[in-house]
């Protein structure tokens, strides 16, 4: 536990410091409200209000996948990867420490992302704020758990830019079909949906377990 | 019979088709420093990870004090620093020590600062060091944990002349202290002063293997052209 604490301190100092994930991360996804925006024909209020679900959860999974490439990269300067697996003890706590990391900066993201979503979009989230925070909890954990482990397999190859999106979106594709689903019920206002949650639940469950075991092989040449 | 500090038993690794390491058997023992010499692309830095747990052997056993592979028990220092320049010179090692269980990691990293002469830029970025300051502290961090062996990868490349000899100096100091290691270097007269036993690998193998009264600079230095000779 103490190398996970350690990890997550260690990559929110940098990242506090360097400030360069969280921003490129928000300018991502905020571009990414901006041109749906206007590539939409129909820009009515309650068009936009069925859209914004399946929008944000796309400006959602372009920042994650950006911040997760980020985040193993960094580790890759001074071959400092090298030196969190020469750490005792289980390599699954590396992966927990750098989950948590992911999953604390993506949302930051998430949060002022939704801001641009309210004024670009008019929705109002105010009055469903804290069943929303629920569902993208849920949802970014299992972003969060499976991406941070192939992040981590794919930093060491010479395409990790394109590989990492092509290991990850299908792997996505349970996580943002719940994430959806709940973020429409409840910015429609029938509360989060039981099916979404147990899904999420589930989904996260698997993915925290085997994120946890397979990061024992995946820093080994 | 006490069971030697590392044991390498048949090592062989192979990427593909292509044979990195063939039959590497070596003891070192408690307090023995040995270096490993050879041109690029020997093996050397590959066995060097092998020891550190970074890589697999694709055959052969491995111990260190006689049981499994145990991290606890290496410091590595490879061809990079293994630091983060956001932090400063103290948090990368607090860091370091949180990682390995060390107790205290404040008053371990302190310490460490010290004996290298860091102390004055504890608080600084270890971004912002030169060459010479970025390779002792990352000697330092491979030290925090006290580690029984440890493993050191060209660790002269790229300093200037002043802070070679400091290096090669604090390493003089840390084997008189007792610390057991494995120095990769292409440099013959270092390879000698600094280690009880040298070993000259060629093509993935131990080709020569000199100790005590024979490894001096002179003798080390022809047998290896030797060797250089006969490979070509």
């Amino acid at each position: 536990m103490n190398i996970a604490l350690a990890i997550l301190w260690k990559d929110l100092v940098t990242e506090w410091r360097a400030r360069e994930r969280v921003i490129a991360m928000l300018l991502f996804s905020i571009l990414t409200a901006v041109i749906f925006y206007f590539a939409l024909p129909d820009q009515r209020p309650e068009t936009l209000r069925t859209l914004t679900p399946g929008l944000l959860w796309t400006a959602y999974l372009f920042a994650a996948i950006l911040g997760l490439n980020r985040s193993f990269a960094l580790e890759l300067e001074n071959e400092a990867l090298s030196g969190l697996a020469l750490a005792p003890g289980g390599r699954g706590w590396i992966f927990l420490g750098k989950a948590a990391a992911n999953f604390i900066l993506l949302s930051l993201v998430q949060a002022l992302t939704a801001l641009a979503f309210a004024l670009f979009y008019g929705v109002d989230f105010s009055s469903s704020a804290l069943n929303l925070a629920a569902v993208i909890m849920l949802a970014t954990l299992g972003i969060c758990s499976v991406g941070t482990l192939l992040a981590a397999m794919a930093v060491r190859t010479r395409l990790r830019e394109v590989l990492l999106p092509i290991l990850l979106l299908p792997a996505l594709v349970p996580v943002l079909s719940g994430a959806v689903h709940g973020t429409l019920s409840v910015m429609a206002g029938e509360g989060i949906p039981f099916s979404s949650v147990q899904l999420l639940i589930v989904i996260d469950g698997i993915y925290l377990v085997i994120s946890f075991l397979g990061f024992e092989y995946i820093l080994d040449e | 019979m006490t069971s030697p500090l590392l044991r390498l038993k048949d090592i062989e690794k192979a990427y593909g088709p292509i044979t990195a390491l063939r039959n590497i058997s070596l003891d070192l023992d408690h307090g023995e420093t040995i270096s490993l010499l050879g041109p690029n692309g020997a093996g050397k830095s590959t066995l060097l990870r092998i020891v550190a747990g970074l890589a697999a052997p694709t055959r052969g056993t491995l111990e260190i004090q006689g049981t499994a592979h145990d991290r606890r028990a290496i410091g590595y220092l490879g061809h990079a620093t293994l630091l983060y320049p956001e932090l400063t010179a103290r948090e990368n090692l607090i860091f370091a020590a949180r990682l390995h269980g060390v107790p205290k990691p404040a008053r371990r990293a302190d310490q460490l600062l010290e004996e290298e002469d860091l102390s004055p830029v504890a608080q600084r970025r270890a971004g912002g060091f030169s060459r010479g300051m970025a390779q002792r502290l990352a000697i330092a961090r491979a030290r925090v944990h006290k580690p029984s062996l440890l493993l050191l990868d060209e660790p002269f490349t790229g300093l200037d002349v002043p802070a070679i000899s400091r290096l090669s100096q604090r390493l003089i100091e840390l084997r008189n202290a007792g610390q057991s290691w494995l120095l990769v270097t292409h440099e013959v007269e270092r390879a000698a002063m600094l280690a009880d036993t040298a070993l000259i690998v060629l093509r993935g193998q131990v080709a020569e293997r000199l100790t005590g009264g024979e490894l001096t600079p002179q003798n080390l230095s022809e047998i290896y052209a030797k060797a250089l000779d006969l490979q070509s």
